[in-house]
């Protein structure tokens, strides 16, 4: 179908930009690269009044290593993700960048988009909950900073509020990480998605992160596979046990895509093999 | 729009002329308001194009086509009941497809949501969907004798093919237009056929109406009959005076565009213990969606048909059942009942293999034909046994038994009936072909060009194959059911060599030149009456992953398609419709829940492979011809029909997991 | 309501007054009579309306015209000029197309591929293709079709 009208402003400030959404409550979205957006337009389940282009702010395009944190403009888009040279070390990154979506789409969509859409089976959520990210949120009077883990709050609910707008991501560095998807043969969702990060000292974990995709009403951590690892040594058996219990965190439900219990056996099986990758990865291989 | 049908070099410069490419002035672009129930009363409507203006059922035309029961036909627009999700109950227009849409929300309906029955099971033990009937049986006959017989094997088991769209990458569409007639431009595959359904629907006389084809992208069955839409459509530009076009959104298309498959068999097998098969009994029931005239009737028989594939059993009673059910109609989609029916018993024969602990080539060649048979259900074929043989050893089963290969055979029985209709016209040094059937994508073109070329000894270049155009043709059928090379190149070289024994009569001899100088018109229906079968072979190797992911690695085929009449066609609708028969096994699936919701939402979610499933591709092709005089034997549905069969076999040799339905599910294969 | 846009296609300059609901798809074809790039689904799945936009394939269905504002499209008609362009030969000689309808937007996206990764191995130009689908072909042809534009055109 073919989206109902709406009014559409394309600002040069990011503040303009805030105060468009602010002044329009409830009827203004963001639009980046409209590859989640405009997808719900075409099917008029949205109406909205008004979309604001944020497209042609300058500054939000930008991938910067600092201090080994990297920060990423909400506008760059998913295809850049996998050129640029800086993002490769953040492993969970540059696997996500890979699968999403299909590589038209990903020369459009946006990291942004991705990240503030709110849907469960977006993959960059669960990258970023994995990394510990925490993400810049902008609005007229003030920016504020959120982590990841604190970002979704229901299915296409995130913790912007009105007026705000998800104006940097910022990813810290670790020693290791990998996001592993699978998809089923039909459909655009995938069954589930596992993002491990790993902050290691040789074999012993010092810092862990595991974020799921698609098994949930939100990107989930799966906190205590988290718990299980960190401050201690990985081997084998820990490792099986930790993706047992992150496949008991997910909360998936049986539908179209695969019974519930099929997709906690899939959580199962890409979390240890995204822990084994993280760890090899952490050794430099 | 130029006459004649586009060539590959228009398409890949983009300037192919499908029908949403048309823009005439003053044009209307229709929108389609339709049932968000699958079953409800209508308590009231208001707005657009509705029931109470427009009356009328559809006719079954074109493939598949059936008289049904005068009360459970479709009607054209609904006035008291809707009775599947996405039945068109408004048509509401604008000067753009923008302000079309936006008309939608001013029709309003009122309806009374009532109990759906979804699935087979439900119809069979729920109260009829249609008042005045006495249940949900659309169709129950039975083919074959009955019989009694005791035997020392007996095997029963049940399958499911559930329902597929077609799902062609251009959807229905259609531009019409009136001036005092009514011309209609479709993407079909059968100008005839369109314009019989729509005199028909419409009340007009033949005359009244003119039909011309498109570029046609694609139809594998959806775009042979009548549907609603069209009818809507015409029925608004003769009321406008303003040309409409009506493009059919993809949830449209799988909501309410006639899918296939959706069928269950029962199959009981009665054997000797050295695999002799001496009986089968069986029972097929069709999901025959909402309404009856068309392929619900149609489907069930010709699987049952069919049930026995190319074995010489001589014994064989099937019931063949159609219910209704409340989603939309099944169609033809490629293959159209013989992919259900060599499904079902090449699954048994893999099954009864088992059971006796024989090689399941072996088994099948010990139960094949030596000579010409015509099995107890209706179908004949000839020297079944030499050609599975040869297909084994073409194929080289015996060497790969080891890698554990599926193998399916099966009698192609191409709908060659009544045959095709050809018109030539040699005018102005070039020679002008209209043809009955119309290619979607088969490259009818490039077969049509050489048998003439062939015939008249003119090069190719100066043949112009015309787009279908019911006003250049008297009568035409159309392109499905596999018929094409057969039927419509018989009627091409039927037509060919009229003209030219016509210009020799006239001319004392033949030369190309003498012909190009002269005028020719001539047109011939050439009948076909015989089937005209042929049979065919499929091993397919797959592998299945930790995740219950099925990677197909190879297809193999071994089809007897007579004379191939261009060597890059054949191949080309080998692997196209391999890949759509590794569709139906590992993701296609319209799929609705309890109150007969849409689960499939999506094009993707329907399940079309992409470009990442890549099997490595084998074809061989039996050394024949037919008696026709271009030699040609039956193709399009093949690989749908042998695919399948074969590819479940080669994931149950792998998991040691029964499979029985379609689609596999990962969950399934894991045993979750 | 509607907004002035300025959208170089093919190399010539357009300037045209949308509705911001305007889908790009739809600007290059009822605004434009560019009708080479075609519609197939609604759920950016298919990607018969891809084009270029700014040298990166998109699916123009997916982008509205006012995104687009101030940039450069190439849809499959301009690709040709006096002769083809070798991906739409290499099409041609491969068997790649049946009923046509899906080709322009392989042949944007493998022309896309090309201009990044001028040799790719066969898994990239499967993963390349795989926002593209097809019906008619099962993907083999077209496979080889790019393979082989890649061929000649590294000569």
């Amino acid at each position: 179908m073919t989206p109902s009208s709406f009014e559409y402003f394309s600002p040069s400030t990011l503040e303009e930009a805030c105060r468009l959404l602010e002044s329009h409550p409830g009827e203004a979205r963001v639009l980046a690269g409209g590859q989640s957006l405009i997808p719900l337009l075409k099917m008029r389940f949205t109406t909205l009044s008004y979309l604001v282009d944020i497209s042609r702010i300058p500054g939000l395009s930008e991938i910067r290593e600092e201090n080994g944190t990297l920060h990423i403009g909400p506008m760059v888009r998913v295809a850049e993700l996998n050129d640029a040279p800086s993002v490769r070390q953040y492993h969970a990154i540059a696997d996500a960048a890979r699968i999403i979506a299909d590589p038209l789409v990903r020369n459009m969509g946006t990291v942004g988009g991705n990240l503030s859409h709110g849907d469960p089976s977006n993959d960059l959520p669960a990258v970023m909950i994995a990394m510990n990210a925490v993400f810049t949120v902008t609005s007229t009077v003030v920016s504020r900073r959120i982590n990841a883990r604190d970002f979704y709050l229901d299915t296409f609910t995130t913790a912007l509020k009105e007026g705000e707008i998800l104006s940097s991501i910022s990813v810290p560095g670790h020693s290791g990480s990998a996001y592993l998807k699978q998809k089923r043969s039909a459909g655009d969702f995938s069954v589930a998605g596992v993002a491990v990060a790993l902050d290691m000292d040789g074999r012993l974990c010092r810092w862990c992160g595991i974020g799921l995709t698609s098994v949930g009403p939100v990107p989930l951590s799966a906190a205590k596979a988290e718990e299980m690892l960190r401050g201690n040594e990985l081997n084998a058996s820990l490792i099986e046990r930790a993706a047992s219990e992150a496949s008991m965190e997910a909360r998936p439900s049986s539908d179209f895509y695969g019974t519930a219990e099929y997709k906690r056996y899939v959580v199962k099986k890409l979390t240890k093999e995204a822990i084994e990758l993280a760890i090899r990865r952490a050794g430099g291989q | 729009m130029m006459s004649e049908l586009s060539t590959v070099d228009m398409f890949v410069r983009g300037r192919g002329r499908f029908v949403d490419d048309i823009n005439l002035l003053n044009m209307l672009h229709m929108a389609v308001v339709r049932s968000p129930f699958a079953r409800a009363k209508i308590l009231s409507i208001k707005g657009g194009i509705n029931g109470k203006e427009l009356k009328g059922t559809l006719e079954s035309v074109g493939e598949g086509a059936t008289e049904g029961a005068a009360r459970t036909i479709e009607p054209v627009l609904p006035v008291d009941m809707v009775n599947y999700l996405g039945q068109p109950v408004a048509a509401v227009f604008g000067s753009t497809l923008y302000e079309a849409q936006d008309e939608m929300s001013g029709v309003e309906v009122e309806y009374e949501p009532l109990k759906p029955v979804v699935t087979i099971d439900d119809a069979l033990s729920s109260p009829p969907i249609h008042p005045y009937t006495n249940s949900n049986i659309i169709s129950d006959r039975w083919r074959g004798k009955p019989f009694e017989i005791s035997a020392p094997v007996e095997l029963e088991d049940e399958f499911y093919n559930k329902r597929v769209a077609t799902n062609p990458i251009e959807t229905r569409g259609i531009v019409a237009s009136y001036d005092g007639r009514l011309t209609v431009w479709i993407s079909t595959q059968s100008a005839h056929a369109i314009k019989e359904g729509l005199c028909s629907a419409l009340n007009l006389s033949p005359g009244d109406v003119r039909v011309i084809q498109t570029d046609t992208g694609g139809a594998f069955g959806l775009k042979g009959g009548l549907y609603s839409e069209y009818v809507i459509a015409s029925y608004a530009a003769m009321k406008f005076r303003r040309p409409v076009k009506w493009i059919e959104t993809r949830r449209e298309h799988l909501m309410a565009s006639r899918p296939g498959r959706g069928a269950k068999g029962k199959v009981k097998l009665y054997a000797d213990r050295d695999g002799k098969i001496l009986g089968l009994k069986g029972e097929v029931i069709v999901d025959g969606g909402a309404y009856s005239g068309g392929m619900a009737e149609f489907s069930s028989n010709f699987i049952a048909m069919q049930m026995t594939g190319p074995y010489a059993i001589e014994k064989a009673h099937v019931r063949a059942v159609s219910v209704f059910t409340n989603k939309v109609p099944i169609g033809p989609y490629r293959g159209a009942g013989r992919p259900e029916a060599a499904f079902f018993i090449e699954r048994m024969m893999d099954r009864l293999a088992d059971e006796l602990h024989m090689d399941p080539v072996e088994l099948r060649i010990k139960n094949a034909a030596d000579d010409r048979f015509k099995s107890p259900l209706g179908v004949e074929f000839e020297d079944s046994r030499s050609f599975i043989q040869r297909a084994a050893s073409e194929l080289n089963y015996s060497s790969r038994k080891g890698e554990k290969p599926g193998f399916a055979c099966f009698v192609l029985v191409p709908a060659t009936q009544p045959g095709e209709s050809c018109r030539i016209v040699v005018r102005d040094g070039r020679v002008k072909v209209w043809t009955g059937g119309n290619s979607h994508g088969q490259g009818h073109d490039v077969f049509v060009r050489k048998l003439i070329s062939q015939e008249l000894q003119v090069p190719e270049s100066i043949i112009d194959v015309e787009r279908g155009d019911t006003d250049m043709l008297e009568e035409g059928v159309g392109a499905w059911g596999s018929r094409s090379a057969m039927v419509l190149g018989d009627a091409v070289v039927s037509v060919a060599r009229k003209i030219r024994d016509q210009a020799e009569k006239e001319l004392g001899r033949y030369t190309p030149e003498l012909l190009l100088s002269n005028r020719y018109d001539v047109y011939n229906f050439q009948k076909h009456e015989r089937p005209l079968n042929s049979l065919g072979a499929n091993m397919v190797f797959a592998e299945v992953d930790e995740m219950g992911m099925v990677n197909v690695r190879e297809v193999d085929a071994y089809y007897d398609v007579g004379v191939p009449l261009n060597r890059d066609m054949v191949e080309g609708q080998i692997i196209g419709g391999s890949i759509q028969g590794i569709g139906q096994v590992l993701s296609e699936e319209i799929a609705y829940d309890s109150q007969g919701q849409l689960l499939t939402a999506s094009i993707s979610d329907a399940g079309l492979r992409t470009a990442t499933t890549a099997p490595r591709f084998v074809i061989k092709l039996a050394d024949s011809r037919s008696s026709l005089p271009h030699g040609a034997k039956g193709l399009g549905e093949s690989p749908t029909i042998g695919v399948p069969a074969a590819l479940v076999r080669a994931i149950e040799l792998v998991t040691g997991r029964r499979i029985r339905e379609t689609p596999v599910r990962p969950e399934y294969l894991l045993g979750l | 309501m509607e907004r002035e846009v300025s959208i170089k296609v093919n190399g010539k300059l357009y300037r045209e007054k949308v509705e911001p609901r305007m889908l790009l798809v739809h600007f290059i074809r009822e605004r434009l009579g560019l009708t080479g790039t075609h519609i197939g689904c609604d759920t950016t799945n298919c990607g018969a309306c891809t084009v270029l936009l700014d040298g990166r394939a998109v699916k123009s269905c997916t982008v509205l015209a006012v995104q687009a504002d101030g940039k450069e499209v190439t849809t499959i008609e301009g690709l040709d000029g006096e002769k083809l362009n070798p991906v739409q030969q290499a099409f041609l000689d491969t068997h790649a197309l049946q009923c046509g309808f899906c080709t322009p937007g392989m042949i944007m996206t493998a022309y896309w591929l090309l201009s990044k990764k001028p040799d790719p191995s066969e898994q990239e130009i499967r993963d390349a293709l795989s926002g593209n689908l097809c019906r008619c072909t099962g993907y083999v042809n077209i496979v080889r079709a790019v393979q082989e534009a890649s061929r000649r055109m590294r000569k």
